[in-house]
């Protein structure tokens, strides 16, 4: 590596940069000589990693990252807390917030069932949700409708139906502004079998 | 060949950046690869469908630097018995997982190619765990790690008993004379014989096999061990299958 060249913070900083997800060397080094270039952006950047650092912490109830615990959706009595919605990551509460739609409460898994990557349930937040569901009626399934959320979404109902829960997921079909010509056969199978009567 | 064609299983996905995925893909003619979808997240892109784990397609790959990326890729098969079952499922990735860790990219292995995806066909009927274990051994066996199951595998001499002993690192099983030097557990010898008919059994006649649960149980763990010392890994794949009742 080029790093002996440049002095040992320096150094520091872009390899630190290069561990990030997405960003190789070439840039860690851009990104390290603009933070010299800008400190009060520095400077600005040290406080929100060290706060989001110290003051993040997952809601011990949902496991959604939060500041408060229990997280103000948790703690909200305008919620409907007979409607549970399990979600991958904290981003997805973020999209289905983003809708107004959802008034229930949140699950945040963080992850689907992943074999191949050596996720099993143990690595999930699965046994956090089978200790909240007294009042739940309804556990909606918000995964990826990959095959790895498919198999999260068989798992988990394989677990609460047993309980008397009733157990939905999101409904599968065309994206809107999609292509039906390029759409594959699941999908496509999947949204005759939800159409509805217009 | 900047552009070419590739007929294709996709046997491992992981996200990457910010809409991409990172594939690995098995092909009849190039045998595995590792290539990018760019974009596959977005639920707009065209070539969403084709890129999910497990599906059969018509791959058309440029060649990159580090990795090809896809260009257009056209579904064959999906496999949408795959997606409603979580036995399947998981039969399935453990068939991914054997594959993944047997084969060496870019060497073609036509053979196994077919074997994969006559298998991940049988799925949609067969019980999966017999599936599984039958994938596992003529996986093995097409490797040339075909486990000895008639006569000692190590002196060769005829092996007699209500139970035999299976030792992985030997490659089969061992008569008593031979056994002190090989680890390995004592099997019913009928799930021995079981393991021989899924080895060599014709595919249309597996669906005829019955066998019960701890006989299940022993040619499972048998297979995933044996597995585990020729391909010098675990499976991970297995073992979380194995907690999740599969």
């Amino acid at each position: 590596m080029d790093f002996i060249f440049y002095p040992q913070p320096l150094a520091n900083l872009i390899s630190s940069f290069a561990r990030l997800p997405g960003i190789g060397p070439k840039t860690a080094g851009r990104l390290a000589f603009y933070l010299l270039q800008h400190p009060q952006l520095a400077e600005d950047l040290a406080k929100a990693i060290s706060a989001a650092k110290n003051d993040i912490r997952k809601c011990t109830v949902c496991c959604n990252f939060t500041d408060k615990d229990p997280c103000p959706v948790c703690q909200s009595a305008r919620r409907d807390r007979t409607l549970l919605c399990v979600v991958e990551h904290p981003r997805d509460v973020v999209s289905l917030e983003k809708t107004g739609e959802f008034k229930g409460l949140y699950h945040v898994l963080h992850g689907v069932l992943s074999p191949l990557e050596g996720i099993g349930p143990d690595q999930l937040t699965i046994e956090k949700l089978l200790l909240r569901l007294e009042g739940v009626q309804e556990v909606i399934m918000a995964l990826n409708p990959t095959v790895e959320g498919e198999a999260t979404c068989l798992y988990l109902s394989k677990l609460l139906k047993p309980l008397g829960l009733e157990v939905s997921r999101l409904a599968h079909g065309l994206p809107v502004g999609g292509d039906l010509e390029f759409a594959d056969e699941i999908t496509i199978a999947r949204a005759l079998e939800g159409r509805r009567i217009i | 060949m900047a552009v070419y064609h590739a007929d294709a299983i996709v046997i491992r996905s992981r996200e990457y950046a910010e809409a991409d995925r990172i594939l690995t893909i098995f092909s009849r003619e190039h045998g595995k690869l590792q290539v990018i979808a760019k974009g596959v997240r977005k639920p707009k892109s065209r070539q969403r469908g084709g890129t999910q784990l497990f599906t059969y397609a018509d791959f058309l790959l440029y060649q990159g630097r580090n990795l090809d990326t896809v260009s257009q890729v056209s579904p064959k098969e999906s496999f949408a018995h795959l997606w409603d079952d979580l036995e399947r499922t998981m039969a399935a990735t453990g068939m991914a997982e054997l594959l993944d860790l047997a084969v060496l990219t870019g060497q073609p292995q036509p053979e196994l190619f077919s074997l994969t995806l006559t298998f991940l066909f049988l799925l949609a009927n067969y019980d999966p765990l017999l599936i599984l274990s039958a994938y596992a051994l003529r996986l093995l066996t097409i490797l040339g790690f075909s486990p000895v199951l008639e006569e000692c595998a190590e002196c060769g001499g005829r092996v007699k008993g209500e139970s035999l002993y299976f030792s992985p690192p030997a490659g089969g099983i061992v008569c008593d004379l031979c056994l002190e030097n090989f680890p390995g557990r004592r099997l019913k010898a009928g799930s021995i014989a079981f393991m021989n008919r899924l080895l060599k059994n014709e595919l249309a006649k597996l669906d005829r096999l019955r066998w019960p649960v701890w006989m299940q149980q022993e040619v499972r763990e048998t297979i995933q061990s044996y597995c585990e010392q020729k391909l010098e890994r675990p499976l991970r794949a297995w073992s979380i299958g194995k907690t999740l009742g599969i």
